[in-house]
């Protein structure tokens, strides 16, 4: 088995989900090769067939280009599987590479099962497993779903070059808008809610957050006292929230609340109280007085 | 100029699913169907266009599905598109992204459509292929997951939405298709007076065997939930033991601690 | 001697003639005023305000003298009742000496003011005079001197309170100068019974006779002048609302409380949806401007204005009249603001107190349906989520519609799809259908339901939001297409009662549902379970608690049903110490209007004042009859800090804990 395994690079960096590809040709137990549009100042660590084309002349977002860079590879390598990223590089690309090569797309696999691909569908509720029906196929992966693979040594690289009278001009990047938090990007996230206490207590919760390399959210009780302002507030009047990890500190779950954060793929709650409605979405609930047990914790995930 | 907006009609993503009969789908009793939020984005949008240009600008909604997508049809053109197109598939459901875009690309090849709009991607399979899909069939430029649009004289200035709340700026020459991502535009609410209207316009009826031409590329082995975290622990005692099973369960199930 | 008077005594009866025709000149002036107002009455649309004729007269003469909206509110009211009463005795004296002297005595030769009579009559005159003085000097001293917040101080009242003074003033001086001219001297047993004049009288004592003469005359032809100045100036001034109010006693609303008028969707030939401007507004929301007195009474029972929302009913009111007279085109939601529009809980406490009967509720619901029905606007993004779940889900929450029977699972109960033969039909509404904390009441309803032996169905997933709170935030069209699939399917299982826990459910379905189709009884389960205790089918064991309780405005102010909640938890073993906001005066939780799917940004939080109010009896539990209400509560208490200090609890779970087996 083949694949042609497609890097990211943005902003003059190469990214390093691209060692996610890694891993997941690893799982697959596939040969690999390597297409790049990047400079050879920065390679992935790893020796294999690299089909290098250069940024500078290639552009970072150039899709009608890129594409056609990828299809003179498959030519050369005649990959099974063409795989990016599910990113906005990715899906973006995927799809021109798929159509233009009459082949399937398997989109957003989390994980390699018997009989095909898993992928999650109905947001992350479902999931379904998708088999191609072409010879060939192109798949996108989830990020984060494999593990990061840095297999080292140097590749062998193949240079590429192709010209393009598109249709799209890339302009340039724009930063990101500076916000007080943002709870929709975030991959964990701690509330507070009024088993906190008092305002006093909220830096308690604020350091779990920050230990956990996450955001502090809030219920609304929380933010109606005003001891944290409105944009850290998860719920239907707040932000609906998805990320990784949700602690719930002290929320007892108001359907406002669950309705705004059910979604989380994983949810711990810390409640005195082992009814609190919280218990019957958390994945663990943790029955214990929130000041105790929250600085214990950050003591320990800090370490 | 004539304009496209896709759309489609998915479930309520409250609503609890169960696999069909045959096992690689959802059944349908109990749900509730709205119009894919991505779509109304690109509704929004497309509005906004048809708005700005004004008279001579034909604004027509698709949507592909059973007869239920009549609602969905007739909400985008309460929002203010000019007349709608439903293929009429029952089996909609079980045909691949590929298929779903040869048939709108089947639809729209000779109509000479200046813009189409399409969502990011559907809320219930979430492929994220059909826009580019169709653009690709159709030989159209295309750029994915905007955030911003703007028109002028046979340009559009996107900006795409990228990791980490970064944006990229990308210019198109039309004709050309983007896909729009949450949070463009704030997608209206049909007034009374356009609902009234919008049971006026035309929906054209298309039976979806006048446009399949090609069949699908890869298949669904099954539809299931996904495998079991283990919730629902119920953890008490003394804060030191609650804390080392914690950061357990934190290792085990999460990827925070890695 | 004989008591009486003698009538035009110094001015002579030649006077009668140029009188009337200044009367009537007067009257005139005061009659052009008032046509001056129709062309701005009549930029509002048509209405019916004059069918069931009797009855309107009926309640106009029975409000009018009996005063009893305005007294109601002691501060300034009192005041104003006596004032009138007075005022009305002195017209009628008046009259009477009008009639005797200008019709009994030439055409009929008979007086009817002598003997007891006269002293009777001259002692309530003068008494009603005093009278009128003391509480005309009780309104300057209100508005002038203790100046009560929100009250304003306008040209009018300078120039009505003067006026008034002078006219009562001078009545006394001409009735003294005459009795210093003749009672005071030929016959002062007599001049007991006019004590204001007598002590008027007094000032005359030193004149000259011709000096008096001159003097009374004077006085005579000034009285005159005043009061006829007082008629002209009724349409020009806020006198008017001597007849526009009164007028309003009429015109008020014989609909029940709360209705609001049903848009026929089918008529496509509408092409404007609520109020923009003036012209979509009835005549009578116009007309209502003209009969609002300014006590602002509504803005200090107003849940929005007493918490610092840009809200006051009384300035929409007078900004409605602001511009149908100077600017009939202009927008009235700019006008009014749209936060101020959106602060409204509708919870009727404005139009309750209101003595001038003004509508001010529905005027609100007709600018919110422009908002919403014509713009598409919402107060928030919260409640544009909010209405898109009831859209898809048919509950605000946005949980699957699939699982609204859910809270019932275990229970003995019938859902209607399965087995539609039962005693009543539960609509259990979106709150006590999934809010685990109103489940409970869902819960403990059929639990005494079920010891009553009342087999209850429920329309299970079946059922969709009744579409109050839409229809309150104004949009129609949602309302009537959640109202009608509820309708149709209710039709179908044939139901014969229903019965809801839910104040705002019980208010539409048991009113607005009947103007798109549904008539069958609908009770609250207040008044249901007071029937089942009253026949005997429920028992209670009485356990004693102390508690003060909430009423909620739909089911106080807007049905009426205040004693049967308090009759029942009497018979719980519960004694009441009473909120001093209760009954037709209870202050609102903040959730009705649609604000239960709405954040409340404006402002202090309604909820906490409310809990403050309770806090303050002293007693340690709170009970509701709403599940809106218990929301609002339980979060009030915890902002509000009243957590261990007050509980609140619904009437289902105090009379579920305390079933008779």
């Amino acid at each position: 088995m083949k694949t042609l395994l497609i890097g990211e690079y943005r902003e003059g960096k190469l990214l390093e989900s691209t060692c996610e590809l890694l891993g997941f040709a690893n799982q697959l137990g596939a040969e690999t090769a390597m297409l790049l549009v990047g400079s050879e100042n920065q390679l992935p660590v790893y020796s294999g067939t690299l089909y290098l084309a250069d940024v500078a002349a290639c552009g970072e977002y150039n899709p009608g280009l890129h594409k056609k860079l990828i299809l003179e590879a498959v030519q050369k390598e005649s990959p099974d599987y063409i795989v990016f990223l599910h990113s906005s590089y990715g899906w973006d690309l995927a799809p021109r590479v798929a159509a233009s090569l009459r082949i399937a797309q398997v989109s957003e696999i989390v994980a390699i099962v018997d009989g095909g691909f898993e992928v999650g569908c109905c947001n992350g509720k479902m999931r379904r497993t998708v088999k191609p029906a072409t010879a060939q196929a192109v798949l996108t992966i989830q990020a984060g779903a494999f593990p990061v693979l840095q297999p080292g040594g140097s590749p062998e690289i193949r240079k590429l070059s192709a010209t393009d009278g598109g249709a799209l001009e890339f302009i340039g990047y724009e930063a990101a808008e500076k916000k007080d938090v943002d709870l929709a990007k975030a991959e964990v996230i701690v509330s507070a809610g009024r088993g906190v206490g008092k305002k006093d207590n909220i830096p308690v919760i604020a350091a779990l957050a920050k230990a956990l390399g996450g955001e502090m959210g809030a219920s609304r009780p929380v933010v109606d006292a005003e001891w944290v302002s409105h944009s850290h507030q998860v719920g239907t009047t707040g932000q609906t929230v998805s990320p990784k990890l949700y602690v719930a500190c002290g929320i007892s779950g108001a359907i406002q609340h669950l309705a705004g954060m059910k979604k989380s793929d994983f949810i711990i709650a810390i409640n005195k109280d082992k009814d609190a409605p919280i218990g019957e979405i958390a994945d663990v609930l943790v029955v214990a007085d929130v000041m105790q047990f929250v600085p214990a914790l950050t003591a320990r995930v800090a370490r | 100029m004539k304009l496209l907006v896709c759309i489609k009609q998915v479930p309520d993503l409250e609503s609890r699913f169960k696999p069909d009969a045959a096992g690689v789908w959802y059944n349908e009793t109990d749900l509730a169907f709205r119009m894919n939020e991505y779509d109304e984005y690109a509704v929004e949008q497309a509005v906004q266009l048809r708005e700005k240009l004004g008279e001579g600008t034909e604004l027509t909604v698709l949507s592909i599905g059973p007869d239920r997508v009549v609602e969905a049809l007739k909400k985008a053109l309460a929002m203010g598109c000019d007349n709608a197109a439903h293929i009429q598939d029952p089996a909609a459901s079980g045909k691949d992204p590929w298929q779903i875009a040869s048939i709108i690309a089947a639809y729209a090849k000779d109509k000479g459509f200046d813009v189409i709009f399409t969502g990011m991607q559907s809320q219930d399979r979430g492929s994220a292929q059909v826009g580019v899909t169709i653009a690709e069939q159709l030989g159209l430029a295309c750029t994915t997951t905007i955030v911003s649009f703007d028109y002028d004289n046979g340009t559009i200035t996107a900006k795409r939405e990228l990791e980490g709340g970064i944006k990229g700026v990308v210019k198109l020459k039309t004709p050309a298709l983007v896909t729009c991502q949450l949070g463009l535009n704030v997608p209206r609410y049909p007034t009374l007076p356009n609902i009234m209207k919008a049971k006026k316009k035309e929906i054209t009826a298309i039976p979806v065997v006048e446009l399949l031409r090609e069949e699908a590329l890869a298949t669904t082995a099954s539809f299931h939930p996904p495998a079991k975290k283990g919730g629902g622990i119920v953890l008490e005692g003394d804060v030191s033991d609650l804390v080392d099973k914690v950061i357990a369960i934190l290792k085990d199930k999460t990827a925070v601690l890695r | 001697m004989e008591a009486t008077r003698e009538i035009y005594w110094n001015i002579g009866h030649g006077v009668v003639i140029p009188m009337y025709i200044l009367a009537f000149a007067a009257f005139g002036v005061m009659v052009w005023g008032f046509r001056q107002r129709l062309p701005i009455w009549r930029q509002g649309k048509a209405l019916d305000r004059f069918d069931r004729y009797d009855e309107r007269v009926k309640r106009m003469l029975a409000e009018v003298f009996s005063q009893a909206k305005i007294y109601r509110v002691t501060d300034g009211g009192v005041f104003h009742s006596i004032f009138f009463w007075s005022f009305l005795v002195l017209f009628a004296g008046t009259m009477l000496v009008m009639f005797q002297a200008d019709f009994f005595t030439p055409l009929l030769q008979i007086n009817l003011l002598s003997g007891e009579f006269y002293k009777a009559f001259s002692l309530t005159l003068d008494l009603a005079g005093i009278l009128a003085l003391v509480m005309l000097a009780g309104f300057f001293i209100r508005r002038f001197v203790i100046q009560p917040k929100g009250l304003e101080i306008v040209k009018d009242d300078y120039i009505i309170l003067q006026l008034l003074f002078a006219i009562l003033i001078t009545g006394f001086l001409i009735e003294g100068a005459r009795m210093a001219a003749t009672e005071l001297q030929q016959n002062p047993g007599l001049a007991r019974f006019s004590p204001g004049g007598l002590l008027a009288g007094q000032l005359f004592t030193t004149l000259t006779p011709g000096t008096l003469l001159v003097t009374h005359k004077i006085l005579w032809w000034f009285h005159l002048a005043l009061v006829l100045g007082f008629f002209c100036a009724i349409p020009y001034t806020k006198l008017r609302h001597i007849f526009t109010t009164s007028a309003n006693a009429f015109l008020a609303p014989l609909e029940p409380k709360g209705t609001i008028a049903t848009i026929n969707l089918e008529d496509e030939s509408v092409e404007q949806f609520g109020a923009a401007t003036i012209s979509d507004l009835t005549w009578k929301d116009i007309f209502d401007a003209d009969a609002c007195t300014s006590c602002k009474r509504c803005q200090d029972r107003c849940p929005a204005s007493t918490t610092d929302k840009p809200l006051s009913p009384m300035k929409i009111i007078k900004q409605i009249g602001e511009l149908a007279e100077g600017d009939p085109t202009g927008s009235l939601i700019e006008t009014i603001s749209q936060d101020a529009l959106w602060s409204c809980t509708t919870c009727r406490a404005c139009q309750d107190v209101c003595p001038a009967n003004i509508e001010h509720v529905n005027k609100i619901i007709e600018m919110r349906r422009n908002l919403t029905l014509m713009e598409g606007a919402f107060p928030g993004d919260e409640v544009r989520t909010a209405v898109s779940n009831i859209e898809v889900n048919g509950n605000p929450f946005g949980l699957a519609y699939a699982a609204r029977g859910d809270w019932a699972d275990g229970l003995q109960i019938s859902v209607m799809e399965q087995d539609s033969d039962v005693d009543i039909l539960y609509f259990v509404g979106c709150y006590a259908s999934f809010d685990k904390r109103n489940q409970a009441i869902a819960r403990n309803f059929i639990k005494i339901c079920n010891a009553a032996g009342v087999k209850v169905g429920i329309l299970g997933k079946e059922e969709k939001c009744c579409g109050e709170p839409v229809r309150k935030l104004g949009n129609e069209y949602l309302y009537q297409m959640t109202a009608t699939e509820n309708i149709e399917l209710i039709k179908a299982y044939n139901v014969k009662q229903i019965v809801t826990t839910c104040p705002h459910c019980f208010n539409t379905l048991s009113r607005d549902y009947k103007d798109l189709g549904m008539d069958i009884p609908v009770e609250h389960y207040s008044t249901y379970i007071n029937t089942l205790l009253n026949s005997d089918r429920l028992k209670l064991t009485s356990e004693p608690f102390s508690y003060t309780y909430h009423d909620s405005c739909y089911l106080g102010r807007y049905m009426d049903i205040i004693e049967q909640p308090r009759s029942i938890l009497t018979q719980a073993g519960g004694s009441i110490t009473e909120m001093e906001k209760n009954g037709y005066d209870s202050f609102c939780c903040s959730a009705g209007g649609g604000r239960i799917i709405a954040e409340e940004k404006l402002g202090s939080k309604i909820s906490e004042v409310r809990i403050k109010m309770a806090v303050e009896t002293g007693a340690p539990l709170l009970v509701s009859n709403c599940p809106f209400c218990l929301t609002m509560f339980e979060d009030g208490i915890k902002t509000g800090g009243a957590e261990g200090q007050l509980q609140v609890r619904d009437l289902a779970e105090i009379v579920a804990e305390r079933i008779a087996v």
